[in-house]
């Protein structure tokens, strides 16, 4: 009987085996053809890493469903984070589509291979500033960055709303500006790049710069859109945000935030689409990019209070959405901005957030 | 019966009493020990290795020579250990205000504190500090719409008010526990012999109590400077190891650096570990009986109402904090516009937020008694059957909370998402990632267990080292098996540690962030990273309403632990003045 018992153990064991070894070949064939999966291993279904706004990820994810008929979920990460968390997924590939954050982030991770290109049929009609030459991303939003003050503080410091980056230097404000970290916040390295391209490139310039803000910031928050919600409840006077952002907290329930830009020029995101190198899901990944462009895809936004400006020439804007054309914006290259992105975020966490505050 | 069962001849017959000498174990003790080792290393030394072997790798090297040269650095060492220091401190007073009120006050009103004070164990990442901003900030409601103050919390006082306030219900508990659990005779025969009540306390009480209150300092001590929500919310340039190596891991995912980060992190707290060994090593204290006998004299003259008076408020700011919590899910924004809303509560319990709540819980059930079971053996061999390699079991067991969650999460994903091959054949397959087993869901079941491990073993220690050990050799003596001991007379005896261990590893379970955060994955959604998701983009509503829907299911699961595990008679002790144990007390009084 025991004889019986353990040779039923090796025959579930053995099993066993035959399945896990199945089971891993599968696997592991996927990864040994990375970045060229043969279109029958789809799945049907879509990972994505998204970076906007929690109800806009599932709103859209939502939606995608409902109208091509593929599944699909998604987890929220700030840019940094996503592009932490693809590093950490080399090898084993967990997501399919990287959407929503700023272009910086995108081009960075498509430097190191993150990404792979792809150029949807449906990118024809977004303008070619806002897509990457090499296909890596394609933009589906634009927003431009600014100030979201709180114009009772501002009057109790007997100061005007902000209208420049020098403004924000006034010792007045001393711990009364909100702004992210650049090393996790897309938001926040936007900032950074646009005060490189103020300086015409020179970095040191720039950083210069955010030491002399330093003293006058509250605190590094982790997430670029966190300081609104600070302006809003008066923790801070201003904060360097995502003008949309600011927009959506207004809605929220703050009427009284005011925003503005600086007259020197203001940095502004390409919040991109783009493909995970080694999907496991190639057919419904693009499907996904695809839609992404179109104009049913792109009008989502403002019905979950975000107030980006659409690429896709032929979708509705939203009235609370800020004209781009009619605030000064910086040239902005998210290529260079991607590329020196790591360098800079260490020369800013070694040279500015660690720095003693006077 | 031999005839039947040919296999287990040669397994040593556990009714055989063996020789009095533990060094053999028997069967049953050595099999679980094979067990606790196992989770340990696999839920623990693995991913620390992993880390480690990221952190002395040559490239990383270079940076601990610029860690102790800069100045900038170094006080982000000495933040670190103040701010543990700090809550340590003001944590562990907290909690023994509460238990001596509990236990050894003549006041009204006592259930109500107690699970006041058992609220912020519940405490949501995010949730204690985003209500003490809207409560007690620049522009709060209280200290700025009420006294017109304009303090600034950002910062160490705004820390360690948060901290203390999050995790004094672990010192709270466990000293509770212990206080009922002394002998009030020794008491009594202080008091008798003239002395007062304060000195009772002092040369009495405390010494007794010492290696309990040894314990939840520790616990507090190394929780604090692990602490990752609170930093980021109200840390103000108060900036501390764990949000730097944070920084380092999701905003660049350098692990080399975040790495050495952690490494000087494990410092402080191993040799606040040892020292505490070595500590309590040296002194015995036990109660002449496992369970106490004779009732308290509860203090019922006018000392009774400062020390009342001080937890009422204590009690007040934690009504206050969760009462914020609890308002700003059902209004616009709490504070500004009052409107009553049930959009939030709505979305996390119909929308986007009910496969999180599931899964999460779901997940923490699983985990909880697995860690607290684990947790209570892992104590037991450690106090009574090791002897070298006890230090080490329990320092492994340990680990999970000495461990900065955010670095046993990058151990994980380093450890356990690539699959393991030997040749051609699958060895270990992919826990961590979407495209993991289950979804990732057993790496996060996993690293719930080992996050909350240590809080049972910690107060089943410190339970246990009160017990005298000859209370269990005499059940040896009279022919039981040390398994059979454990579960007839040891598990009863330390049953309020036990409870302790469960409602802890529950409660952490469930709040558990900086490890969970980087195993999410789209398949297993877990409530505080999207706390996390929510706060950190301001909808304050939101996340107010995860969290106390959150905190309700904690609560919840409390009462059923209760009803499960029971409460234990030596809970209410202090109800009953007819002494339950006359015979025992006569048997072990004529030993004097």
């Amino acid at each position: 009987m025991t004889g019986q018992l353990r040779r039923g153990a090796e025959r579930t064991a053995a099993l066993t085996a035959v399945a896990v070894a199945v089971v891993l070949a599968g696997a592991g064939c996927a990864r040994d053809t990375s970045g060229s999966t043969p279109d029958a291993e789809d799945g049907g279904i879509v990972h994505v890493v998204c970076g906007a706004t929690e109800e806009w990820c599932a709103a859209t994810t939502a939606r995608f469903s409902s109208t091509t008929g593929v599944r699909a979920d998604f987890v929220r990460l700030s840019s940094g984070e996503a592009l932490a968390r693809l590093k950490a997924g080399r090898g084993s590939v967990e997501f399919d589509v990287w959407y929503g954050g700023p272009a910086d982030g995108f081009a960075a991770g498509g430097a190191e291979g993150l990404l792979t290109a792809y150029v949807s049929p449906n990118a024809e009609v977004i303008p070619a500033r806002y897509k990457d030459a090499g296909g890596i991303w394609t933009g589906v939003y634009v927003g431009a960055l600014g100030f979201c003050s709180n114009p009772k503080l501002l009057s109790e410091r007997g100061l005007a709303v902000p209208d420049s980056w020098a403004d924000l230097l006034d010792p007045k404000l001393a711990k009364d500006i909100g702004i992210a970290h650049p090393s996790t916040s897309g938001t926040a390295y936007t900032a950074l790049w646009t005060q490189v391209v103020l300086a015409g490139g020179d970095t040191d310039k720039a950083l210069g710069y955010m030491r002399r803000l330093h003293p006058n910031v509250l605190q590094y928050t982790k997430s670029g859109a966190a300081p609104a919600q600070m302006t809003a409840r008066g923790e801070v006077a201003v904060g360097v945000i995502f003008s949309h952002d600011c927009v959506a907290a207004k809605e929220a329930g703050f009427p009284d935030l005011t925003v503005s830009f600086p007259a020197e020029g203001t940095g502004y995101e390409t919040g991109g689409v783009a493909l995970v190198n080694g999907t496991k899901n190639p057919v419904s990944a693009r499907k996904f990019v695809d839609w992404a462009l179109t104009v049913e895809a792109q009008e989502i936004g403002p019905t979950v209070k975000s107030y980006q400006f659409p690429t896709n020439p032929g979708a509705k804007v939203s009235d609370k959405v800020v004209d781009l054309h009619a605030i000064p914006l910086v040239e902005y290259d998210a290529v260079e901005a991607g590329a020196a992105k790591t360098a800079l975020n260490r020369r800013f966490d070694g040279e500015v957030a660690q720095a003693p505050k006077s | 019966m031999t005839l039947l069962l040919p296999s287990r001849g040669r397994t040593p017959d556990p009714a055989v009493p063996g020789p009095p000498r533990r060094r053999r174990l028997d069967l049953g003790v050595r099999l679980l020990l094979v067990a606790c080792v196992l989770l340990v290393v696999v839920g623990s030394v693995i991913p620390l290795v992993a880390v480690l072997t990221a952190a002395f790798a040559p490239d990383a090297l270079p940076r601990y020579a610029e860690f102790i040269t800069s100045p900038v650095d170094l006080g982000i060492l000495r933040n670190t250990l103040v701010l543990g220091v700090l809550v340590g401190l003001v944590g562990t007073a907290l909690g023994f205000l509460f238990a001596f009120v509990q236990t050894r006050l003549a006041v009204p009103g006592k259930r109500v504190l107690h699970v006041i004070a058992l609220v912020p164990i519940v405490s949501p990442p995010f949730a204690v500090a985003t209500a003490t901003v809207v409560l007690y900030g620049r522009r709060g409601v209280i200290s700025n719409g009420l006294f017109g103050l304009e303090y600034d919390i950002y910062g160490l006082d705004g820390l360690v008010f948060v901290l203390s306030l999050s995790l004094f219900p672990v010192a709270y508990l466990g000293l509770l526990g212990m206080l009922r659990g002394l002998d009030p005779a020794l008491e009594e025969a202080a008091t008798n012999l003239g002395a007062s009540r304060w000195r009772t306390l002092r040369t009495v009480i405390l010494p007794l109590l010492a290696p309990g209150l040894v314990g939840p300092f520790l616990l507090l001590f190394v929780e604090a400077i692990a602490d990752l929500a609170n930093p980021l919310v109200v840390g103000g340039d108060h900036t501390v190891l764990a949000s730097r190596a944070y920084l380092a891991v999701t905003g660049e995912y350098d692990v080399p650096s975040a790495a050495v980060y952690c490494v000087i992190l494990l410092v402080p707290s191993l040799l606040l570990y040892f020292g505490q060994r070595y500590w309590l090593g040296r002194k015995v204290r036990t109660t002449i009986t496992g369970r106490p006998s004779g009732s308290v004299h509860l203090v019922d003259n006018w000392v009774r109402w400062p020390i009342y008076g001080l937890a009422l408020l204590v009690a007040a700011l934690i009504v206050s904090i969760y009462g914020t919590v609890l308002a700003g899910s059902v209004t616009r924004v709490f504070g500004v516009d009052n409107t009553l809303t049930l959009d939030y509560l709505e979305e996390v319990l119909a929308g986007v937020g009910r496969e999180a709540v599931l899964d999460t819980v779901v997940f923490a059930a699983i985990a909880t008694p697995i860690a607290a079971i684990f947790g209570l053996v892992i104590s037991w061999l450690v106090v009574r059957h090791l002897r070298r390699s006890a230090a080490l079991l329990d320092f492994a067991g340990t680990l999970g909370v000495a461990v900065p969650g955010t670095v046993l999460g990058i151990g994980f994903v380093l450890a356990y998402r690539p699959e393991r091959y030997l040749g051609p054949i699958e060895v270990f397959p992919s826990l961590v990632g979407g495209s993991a087993i289950a979804g990732g869901a057993a790496a996060i079941v996993v690293a719930y267990v080992i996050r909350s491990l240590p809080a049972g073993q910690r107060t089943a220690v410190a339970a246990l080292t009160q017990i005298h050990p000859q209370i269990e050799q005499a059940s040896t003596d009279l022919g039981a098996g040390p398994l059979y001991t454990f579960r007839r007379v040891t598990l009863p005896l330390i049953r309020p540690a036990f409870l302790t261990g469960l409602s802890y590893s529950f409660a952490r379970s469930m709040t558990s962030i900086s490890t969970i955060v980087l195993l999410v994955t789209p398949e297993t959604k877990i409530i505080t990273s999207q706390v996390l998701s929510a706060a950190s983009t301001g909808r304050y509503g939101v996340a107010f309403a995860y969290c106390t829907v959150l905190t309700a299911i904690v609560l919840a699961g409390f009462a059923l632990l209760r009803l499960v595990v029971g409460a234990g008679a030596n809970l209410h002790r202090v109800a009953s003045p007819v002494p339950q144990f006359p015979r025992s007390r006569d048997t072990e009084r004529p030993k004097r």
